[in-house]
């Protein structure tokens, strides 16, 4: 058969019908309905399918447990293809839904950047996980930090270092998005602080195939120990093995992807014995191990960040509505940030006035590829 | 000193690697005028291949087989599904359906392999040997063997070979190869086969230095092009030297100058390259014929 | 004999059809429902979001559609150009403080300045070479947005951008934005009919037939680069006020093909094209959100589609619809009857129009043409002949510019040309056809004579687009196809078009006709004919000199040959003198 111009065109048409057709079947429910946006597709695909699973598993014992207000929750995901004109899109989406009473955001920080504006506008109550510290200090009232802000991991990272391993000539390495420049700066204004500036401050551009002058520039400043924001896991990989070939042996203490299960494979041994901040550690509390059996039994695979913060942003938004006995926005609101000593997979939530859920970071060791957590670093200020 | 040597070998081992990928490119462009913007796409394709029959069970050598025929499949469906239907066509629609297909091959790649990146073991038990004071990266020892191989199978292929000088011939001349009773489909279709094998062995070699990720092509491809342009476009030698310059400028001027502008240096390079020496290292000016 | 020449503008004639505001008042009434519904329809914030999107991103693949659609260049940076604009607004309104129009224009100029420079430094070089120094801006604008924190904040992007006062709530600056899209629209939609946008039209079909026609081919294409980028801006000015946050991310290398498929997608030559594209492609992902569950699967999908619409919808979707109406309207369309044609070549230098001098051009060691002297009296007709290979298609290509001669001077009515590129020499009053036909293949018969119509100096056509159709018309009357001038060309057959050919080097009111091979691929009817047009046109007084194999030809319209082999002229005088010249006899049978 040969394909015309004609049935091509009339091949579109019909595309451009059929989602329409597919809509209108869709029936509602009663339900209390929570809007999660996730990247599906594009970079973060992987860990935007971790975080579903996360947020689902919480939803589900929810309601077990007996759901809000005597309902059952309901998840409602849109995909924001891992970009941000993807998640303004995806975001508005969800706004749109006048039932929708709370959202997840993304972990993703310029995401929530971008999505920011209309969550002021939409005036609800928007969980997130990106860490630069400004998305709760930038005088928007409607996010939810479900994961402790680069500020802590930073210091965390500079404690232990200085404090517990006694290092103090630094090299710092960090990728030039936003995760990594803000975590890079968070470090080394640590640093200073503890009275150790960095001896270097090295940037690198994201998916670089080599390695082998920032390892000679670390090898060169004589620097005792390495601190790290690494944003891909296969660039972590590549600078881990460099690393080790050309002979340079420093304590190593890493940003959360250090430990993450994609860089452990794609590193293997040349990530034994570094240290890690991990917002989420299996053994670092009784919510941790609990939430870390649900997920290895669901999922089969071993819990981490990605799924542990959307697991708590639900349990918190769930525990929020039902204690304000309401959905109206402002006294869930509320509800949230009179939250204290809630114990979640991530850590103990106190929730200060800029929404800030935790204040800590968990320290853990990679000994021969099995993560053994540490000790916990918590701040108060 | 020791520095600058270590910083040589790996701008020359990644340089190898572009060199690789630009080789595909020069290849298909001689034959048929057309930039293949999926080139990247080949050699990713390709480490998945042979991660698959690494998983499949199959020894290495085996996996390495596999996965090069399928790339030659590859090729021929690639020429015969988005080059030969426009080969009527200027330059533009083929340029664009070839973008066309590096997305529809990544992406059914992460369709089917999902997003992890996965670990490709390199052909060697030892990862490398030191030598005086620099390390050298046994995978990396390997690539720049076999692009020296490469260069002399190249050399000797179409230089010294019937089937080479058939393809030459329809590279320069279309028309009168056609009249000589050469079959210029055929040597398109030998020329896509080849490209993809060897857009394809540039992968799987570097697979285990830099891991098997959708993204892996992409970025190898633009610097490959680059490369291309820079030794001049259309010449294979030039290819050559052009992707190990390009390594070796990548890696020096990340040491000495900034390391987030790495990706950059490339680029301005080849500005420079368009704007004061658009013939590159090798090639003449073209001039187009009234 | 010498044609009268007073060498001066005739008046144009004073037909008026009706004004052009008028005839597109049907635009304008539809684009301002468009504003008035975007400013009083309720939209909930979904539905606002993909209509600003939708809105801004049109006008970005507006200008894809002059660079790629008109003048057939390639352009893989407009997401860098969209980014300029955008941060221009995005920094300007935050950092600095200034008011949002100035931004806005200031995004604009830096867009217009870079597109320009960019376009200057590799445009010569063409095709593959622009695609990838596109590819290198976009990866270096990018690299700066990322790094350049002092500057642009770096990944973090720029939040909280203001929009103008007089817009400040969504529903108005929507309403903004659709305004804008409309005038650009309406502005990008002309375009293709002026002057600068047949001359795109042309550099697109071919550059060689659209220099000699009298387009500096270079410059054209500049313009469109630089007005591609200058929407670009203005778009990304648009889109970081919309959305009030922009990051490095939302700029890249694939938002420049998305762009580019965007444009592809909907027809590539029209704004209406464009817009189709960019709605279908915001629009598309949002539907097939459905197909989410597989990872990658949607933009597989995407890529094939790419590949489908390329091999079966060259010209988009609005192309395809188009080109079915155009074909129908021409065959309804009546064309105007036209006055006869006038010529008046130019008559400045005396008696001999064109002389040249020891004239070389070498191939390395290849001596092509070898020190040649032609003298071409004004008036008549002069015959140029040679077995093959003997430089006569050279020699006229060196006339004409397309190659640069090794040495020698060439002097046309008086002006030295030897060192002017083609458009110029045209410019100078030279016209040609090709041996193998140049037309632009997209246009009408009317609209490529259009063309050679608007040569610069042509004192024959007055002011305005009625004079110029009138002239084209007067020329493709002359040849015999005025009743069909609003026929796409590849609807003529080959003896046809090569009188189309003609007609466009007639209506340039050209100084000296170069005529290479017309009666090629002719056969004997059609030879007849042309002898009878070749006739014509001398007894107007414009100068012929024409290339041909058909001895018959030669020796029955042209008064005066001249004969070269290997390079050289070896005789040269009156047509039957020069035939029964024995080295012009050996010549001929020592080689055939």
């Amino acid at each position: 058969m040969r394909l015309t111009r004609r049935d091509f065109a009339a091949g579109i048409a019909a595309g451009i019908a059929a989602p329409y057709l597919i809509k209108s079947a869709h029936a509602q429910g009663a339900t209390i309905k929570i809007g999660m946006c996730a990247p599906v597709t594009g970079p973060a695909a992987e860990s935007g399918g971790y975080a579903i699973k996360g947020a689902k598993l919480a939803l589900e014992a929810v309601n077990k447990a007996g759901g809000i207000l005597g309902k059952q929750g309901e998840l409602i995901v849109e995909d924001d293809q891992t970009t941000n004109p993807g998640i303004v899109l995806a975001f508005s989406k969800l706004a749109s839904q006048p039932d929708i009473v709370g959202f997840l955001g993304s972990i993703r920080s310029t995401q929530v950047h971008a999505m920011a504006p209309d969550v002021i506008k939409l005036g609800k109550p928007v969980m997130i996980g990106g860490t630069d510290p400004n998305l709760t200090h930038m005088g928007n009232q409607w996010l939810f930090r479900c994961r402790p802000n680069d500020s802590y991991s930073g210091r965390v990272i500079a404690e232990y270092g200085v404090t517990t391993l006694a290092k103090k000539k630094w090299a710092v390495l960090h990728s030039t998005d936003a995760f990594g420049t803000a975590g890079g700066k968070a470090l080394t204004a640590a640093l200073e602080k503890l009275g150790a500036p960095p001896v270097l401050d090295q940037g690198y551009a994201n998916q670089s195939q080599d390695f082998t002058p920032v390892v000679l520039a670390i090898k060169q400043s004589g620097a005792d120990i390495l601190g790290s924001y690494f944003t891909f896991e296969n660039d972590l990989g590549i600078f881990a093995r460099q690393l080790r070939q050309l002979g340079v042996n420093i304590p190593w203490v890493g940003s959360p992807s250090i430990v993450n299960i994609t860089a452990l494979k794609l590193a293997g041994p040349a990530l034994y014995n570094t240290y890690g901040v991990a917002d989420y550690a299996e053994d670092s509390s009784e919510g941790s191990k609990a939430f870390g059996k649900i997920y290895r039994d669901a999922v089969k695979v071993a819990p981490d960040n990605q799924s542990s913060w959307t697991f708590d942003a639900i349990n918190v938004m769930a525990q929020a509505i039902n204690k304000a006995g309401t959905t109206e926005p402002a006294k869930i609101r509320e509800a949230i940030l009179a939250i204290k000593k809630f114990p979640g997979a991530e850590g103990e939530y106190n929730f200060d006035q800029n929404g800030d859920g935790l204040h800590g970071y968990n320290i853990v060791k990679n000994e021969k590829g099995n993560i053994t957590f540490d000790k916990h670093i918590e701040f108060n200020d | 000193m020791d520095l600058a040597l270590q910083l040589l070998f790996t701008g020359i081992g990644i340089g190898a690697v572009y060199a690789l990928v630009a080789l595909g490119f020069v290849l298909i462009f001689r034959a048929t005028n057309v930039v293949n913007f999926a080139q990247g796409e080949f050699s990713m394709v390709a480490a998945y291949l042979m991660v698959v029959a690494v998983e499949a069970g199959l020894p290495y050598w085996a996996a390495f087989i596999v996965a090069l025929l399928g790339m030659a499949l590859l090729g021929v469906v690639f020429n015969l599904g988005v080059y030969y239907p426009l080969r009527h066509r200027t330059y533009l629609p083929v340029i664009i359906a070839t973008i066309g297909a590096s997305i529809l091959l990544a992406n059914s790649v992460l369709a089917i392999y999902g997003p992890q990146p996965q670990v490709l073991e390199g052909w060697f038990e030892t990862p490398g040997i030191q030598v005086g004071p620099v390390y050298l990266d046994s995978q990396y020892l390997l690539i720049i063997c076999v692009t020296i191989c490469l260069v002399i199978f190249n050399f000797w292929f179409f230089e010294k070979t019937l089937l080479g000088k058939k393809l030459q011939a329809t590279s320069q001349d279309k028309e009168m190869a056609s009249l000589l009773g050469i079959s210029v489909s055929t040597m398109i279709m030998i020329t896509f086969i080849y490209s993809a094998v060897l857009g394809g062995l540039a992968g799987i070699l570097v697979a285990p230095v830099l891991f098997v990720s959708i993204q892996m092509g992409s970025t190898i491809a633009l610097k490959a092009f680059a490369a291309t342009i820079i030794g001049g476009f259309g010449d294979v030698a030039g290819a050559i030297i052009g992707g190990l310059a390009l390594g070796v400028i990548e890696t020096f001027g990340a040491a000495y100058v900034s390391v987030p502008y790495k990706d950059g240096f490339a680029f301005l390079v080849l500005i420079a390259f368009l704007i004061f020496r658009p013939q590159g290292i090798f090639g003449e000016r073209v001039a187009e014929k009234a | 004999m010498s044609a009268p020449s007073d060498n001066m503008p005739i008046p144009a004639p004073a037909i008026r059809s009706k004004p052009l505001v008028v005839r597109h008042l049907p635009y304008f009434i539809g684009a301002a429902i468009l504003v008035w519904l975007a400013a009083t329809m309720r939209f909930d914030g979904y539905v606002h979001n993909i209509l600003l999107q939708a809105t801004t991103f049109s006008i970005a693949v507006f200008g894809l559609s002059v660079v790629l659609g008109l003048c057939g260049q390639i352009n893989l940076a407009q997401a860098a150009f969209f980014g300029l604009g955008a941060y221009a607004v995005g920094m300007g309104t935050t950092d600095l403080q200034l008011s949002f129009w100035l931004c806005l224009v200031g995004g604009c100029a830096i867009s217009l300045l870079a597109g320009a420079f960019l376009g200057m430094s590799t445009l010569r070089l063409g095709g593959h070479y622009l695609a990838m120094v596109t590819i290198s801006f976009q990866q270096i604008v990018t690299l700066v947005m990322i790094n350049a924190i002092w500057l642009t904040r770096g990944p973090d992007g720029v939040p909280n951008i203001k929009r103008p006062e007089l817009f400040q709530t969504s529903q108005s600056y929507l309403a903004f934005c659709v305004a804008m899209l409309a005038i650009v629209g309406y502005l990008v939609w002309h375009l293709a009919d002026t002057k600068l946008g047949r001359a795109m039209r042309a550099v697109r079909d071919n550059e060689l037939a659209a220099g000699v026609n009298g387009i500096d081919v270079f410059r054209t294409k500049i313009y469109a680069f630089a007005l591609c980028a200058l929407l670009g801006g203005l778009a990304g000015g648009l889109f970081a006020g919309g959305f009030a946050y922009v990051s490095p991310d939302q700029f890249s290398f694939a938002e420049s093909i998305v762009f580019l498929t965007m444009s592809l997608l909907g027809g590539v030559a029209s704004p209406i094209g464009s817009a189709i594209g960019t709605g279908l492609l915001i629009l598309i992902p949002e539907w097939l959100r459905f197909l989410k569950s597989v990872p990658g699967l949607y933009l597989a999908i995407y890529g094939l589609f790419v590949i489908l619409i390329i091999r079966f919808m060259p010209d988009g979707i609005w192309g395809f619809v188009a080109d079915a109406f155009t074909r129908w309207r021409a065959k309804i369309k009546a064309t105007p009857a036209a006055a006869a044609l006038q010529l008046k070549p130019a008559t400045i230098g005396g008696d001999t129009v064109l002389e040249v001098t020891g004239l070389s051009k070498h191939f390395g060691g290849l001596k092509a043409v070898d020190g040649v002297d032609i003298a071409v009296k004004r008036g008549g007709v002069h015959a140029l002949i040679g077995p093959n290979g003997s430089g006569k298609t050279t020699t006229l290509n060196v006339l004409s510019g397309l190659y640069v001669a090794t040495s020698g001077r060439i002097v046309l009515d008086g002006t030295d040309i030897s060192h002017m590129p083609p458009h110029q020499r045209t410019a100078s009053g030279l016209g040609r056809t090709f041996q193998n036909i140049r037309l632009f293949r997209s246009m009408t018969a009317l609209e490529n004579v259009e063309i050679g119509a608007e040569r610069p100096g042509n004192t024959m056509v007055g002011k305005g687009d009625d004079a110029l159709t009138e002239r084209a018309m007067e020329a493709l009357t002359f040849v015999g196809l005025g009743s069909r001038a609003n026929e796409l060309i590849s609807s003529f057959s080959y003896g046809h078009q090569r009188l189309i050919e003609i007609a466009r080097a007639l209506a340039s009111n050209p100084t000296l006709l170069l005529l290479d091979e017309p009666a090629a691929g002719l056969n004997s009817t059609e030879k007849l004919e042309l002898h009878e047009l070749l006739k014509r046109i001398a007894a107007q007084g414009l100068t012929i000199l024409i290339i041909d194999h058909d001895m018959t030809l030669v020796s029955e319209a042209a008064q005066h040959i001249t004969v070269l082999n290997f390079g050289r002229r070896i005789a040269d005088g009156e047509s039957m003198a020069v035939l029964r010249h024995p080295d012009v006899v050996s010549a001929y049978l020592g080689s055939e």
